[in-house]
């Protein structure tokens, strides 16, 4: 028995109101003020604004209800039980891994906890160029002060680890600047577990703050039920149709709905991907073919180091360091910029990542403990030639999403896999591997740089992963150009409003968690006051 | 189109395996209620000992041992995807299962039993390089799916020299 408090359980004590899977089966029909899809970042924030303006709530999340005393640090459990498809969620031609979280609290339970407002290149691009005028900083700046103070996001001021140092030293050698990175994180352990669900609920997930507090509030949450489609006539949305689901998400009652809700508005949160999806079961107008279509990934290449000393990439916080040298010295519209940090390493994501078979592949895995990897993160949607993917529905209505890997994203790959190498043997790298089917690890700068310009950047040859799933469900100042308006009402559903990372027009350009929970916060603030006459304020 | 692949086959490539419990959806051949068949189960253990070639122990006993721990958690894994990804996984597995398939897709003359590490290496090492989409896909998946499995598991942790998270 974990030797932490555990606040979902003690919560389901006190008689929370949780439903489905084992916490109990669902009523045919349910009624309330607003029903909210999803129970991640923006669904949380959310949740916690409409039910502190007295609004009667429901939750519907396909994932399960785990918390801390289910949190063991093995990526064995976190896998299939917290992450979309066993945390194998593929683009259409499989060229991209999809980490995204499927359990309350969304990808918030599972993500490496990196806090970034909005980048203000990004906003300007959104005013500029796509006419969303209140998107600028210093309308969203109380809103993002709001959710910093609920989650205590702050700057990670420990000593990062080693695998993140290592992207200090081998910045500043080169005289590139690198900060520090703000994580939502209170009295963290710095076990670097992040991305398992964390055992001590240090991190300030939706998890252990927003929902709770909705559920403190009277709010319902329904798991292990998934929202298949809206009832919509009249332009509006008249219910939601839900079906249970077992753990790998297949239906428990095929064919069969669960529940149905009756609300008087809806909120679409299940994440950029699910979001869409929702959607297009539901067959919603779409008079300009913007559904799901500009899904943007920040697609992310990585380069592995192997260095004299023991890097232990698995303990610590995970990405405390970043530089955004690569993004800051060209233009948002030119080639593409990314963003650089340092992930978490733990024996799963290794073997799988690590390319090759055989004794090259074993003499990889064995020099893990000194193993750094760096990633690069693709800022897409800001070009003609950057212009994300279209989330499609396969035969049995489930999700998937088309992301062509255009030349000019991987001619920005290839330049990330420059500016990792010289940084990591800057850093005192002994060899650099590229990750990448034709690559090799290579001892010098030199090798390194000609042997990344002469590789294939081609899709299933280059290492491509992702986890920040955005847009699909595009905001836009007028009707011709977005799925929903600029305060998240969907421009054709009157009581339908979206509150994601779906909403995004392009990719942030930085992690995205802390621009869903500073615009989220602004939408539903907005919500609550237009559906009670009541101002109500996070924190 | 290359990257649409020839056949409408999709496959699983899962960063991960685990151990979660599953649910009984009826798919031939590949899986059986998805759960591995008997053949996929042989499949992945050839596949196993190629790929893991070099972590694998070198005590021929201990190494067997590994290989259906191995195997076992390929089972778990298969069995909490969800409906979609089993069924195309399932497509794969079972393809890779006949001998039409094998040699077509993976350019294997032997079958999976009978061969030799490096006669499943240099098949391999065509899918890896194909210039079809499809088998280029296929490496992937069962390079990701032997490699997640095989790692997912404490007692493979001193080939890498990890000591597990911190005991809390």
């Amino acid at each position: 028995m974990s030797q932490f408090p555990d606040p979902i359980r003690a919560g389901l004590q006190r008689g929370w109101k949780v439903l489905g899977g084992v916490h109990g089966a669902l009523p045919a029909k349910i009624t309330c003020d607003v029903a909210i899809v999803g129970s991640g970042a923006g669904a949380g924030i959310t949740a916690e604004l409409l039910t502190q303006a007295g609004l009667a709530v429901v939750i519907v999340e396909e994932g399960p209800l785990k918390s801390s005393s289910d949190f063991h640090q093995h990526e064995s459990e976190a896998y299939p039980s917290l992450y979309q498809e066993s945390a194998s969620r593929k683009t259409e031609d499989k060229a991209i891994s999809i980490l995204q979280g499927r359990c309350v609290g969304g990808s918030t339970t599972v993500n490496w906890t990196s806090s970034f407002r909005t980048p203000e290149s990004t906003l300007r691009f959104w005013q500029e160029r796509l006419g969303l005028k209140d998107y600028h900083r210093e309308a969203l700046a109380p809103y993002f002060d709001q959710a910093e103070r609920r989650l205590h996001i702050a700057p990670w001021l420990t000593e990062p680890n080693e695998n993140n140092a290592l992207l200090h030293r081998g910045a500043q050698k080169l005289g590139i600047s690198a900060s520090v990175i703000a994580r939502n994180v209170k009295g963290c352990w710095n076990l670097g577990s992040c991305g398992m669900g964390c055992p001590t609920n240090a991190k300030q997930s939706m998890l252990v703050t927003t929902i709770p507090a909705a559920l403190d509030h009277g709010a319902t949450l329904l798991v292990e039920t998934r929202a298949e489609q809206f009832v919509l006539d009249g332009g509006k949305a008249q219910a939601l149709r839900c079906v249970a689901v077992r753990p790998n998400s297949a239906p428990v009652a095929p064919g069969q709905i669960a529940t149905t809700i009756v609300a008087k508005h809806f909120v679409l949160a299940g994440g950029a991907i699910n979001s869409p999806a929702v959607l297009l079961r539901s067959k919603a107008p779409d008079p300009h073919a913007l559904l799901g279509a500009r899904t943007f990934l920040h697609p992310v290449v990585m380069s592995a180091a192997v260095l004299e000393q023991r890097v232990e990439g698995w303990a610590g916080a995970p990405q405390s360091i970043y530089t955004d040298h690569f993004m800051d010295t060209q233009p948002i519209d030119g080639p593409m910029g990314f963003k650089l940090e340092a992930p978490p390493l733990h024996p799963v994501i290794m073997a799988t990542t690590m390319p090759g078979y055989g004794q090259p592949h074993a003499d990889m895995l064995a020099k893990f403990p000194h193993t750094h990897v760096l990633l690069a993160l693709l800022r897409d949607g800001f070009h003609p030639q950057a212009p994300g993917g279209q989330v499609k529905l396969r035969s049995d209505g489930s999700a998937v999403l088309d992301y062509p890997l255009t030349d000019f994203v991987m001619e920005g790959a290839r330049r990330a896999l420059l500016a990792m190498a010289e940084i990591q043997f800057a850093s005192g790298a002994r060899e650099v591997l590229p990750v990448h089917e034709r690559s090799h690890p290579y001892t010098s700068w030199d090798a390194a740089r000609s042997a990344i310009a002469a590789l294939p950047m081609k899709p299933l040859l280059t290492k491509v992963v992702s986890a920040h799933v955005m847009g699909g469900c595009a905001m836009a100042a007028t009707e011709a150009q977005g799925v929903v308006r600029a305060d998240g009402g969907h421009w054709q559903i009157e009581n339908l409003s979206v509150h994601d990372g779906s909403l995004f027009p392009t990719s942030v350009g930085a992690n995205p968690q802390l621009s869903i929970y500073g615009i989220a916060n602004r939408l539903a603030q907005g919500l609550a006051q237009r559906l009670t006459g009541r101002a109500v304020v996070l924190g | 189109m290359q990257r649409r692949s020839l056949l409408k086959l999709g496959l699983v490539s899962g960063a991960v395996l685990a151990l979660a419990g599953g649910a009984a959806v009826l798919l031939r051949p590949g899986l059986e209620q998805g759960r591995l068949s008997a053949s996929a189960r042989g499949l992945f253990a050839s596949l196993g000992r190629a790929i893991l070639q070099g972590t694998l122990p070198v005590d021929a006993q201990a190494r067997s041992r590994a290989l259906a721990g191995m195997v076992e958690r390929i089972d778990v894994l298969t069995a909490n995807l969800p409906p979609a990804v089993q069924a195309e996984l399932s497509q794969l597995l079972g393809l890779l299962c006949t001998t039409p398939g094998r040699l077509g897709l993976a350019g294997l003359a032997p079958a999976w039993a009978d061969a030799s590490e490096a006669q499943v290496q240099a098949a391999l090492e065509g899918m890896r390089f194909s210039s079809l989409a499809l088998r280029q896909q296929a490496y992937q998946a069962l390079h990701e799916i032997v490699g997640g499995a095989y790692m997912s598991d404490e007692s493979s942790w001193a080939a890498l020299g990890y000591p597990g998270p911190l005991p809390l």
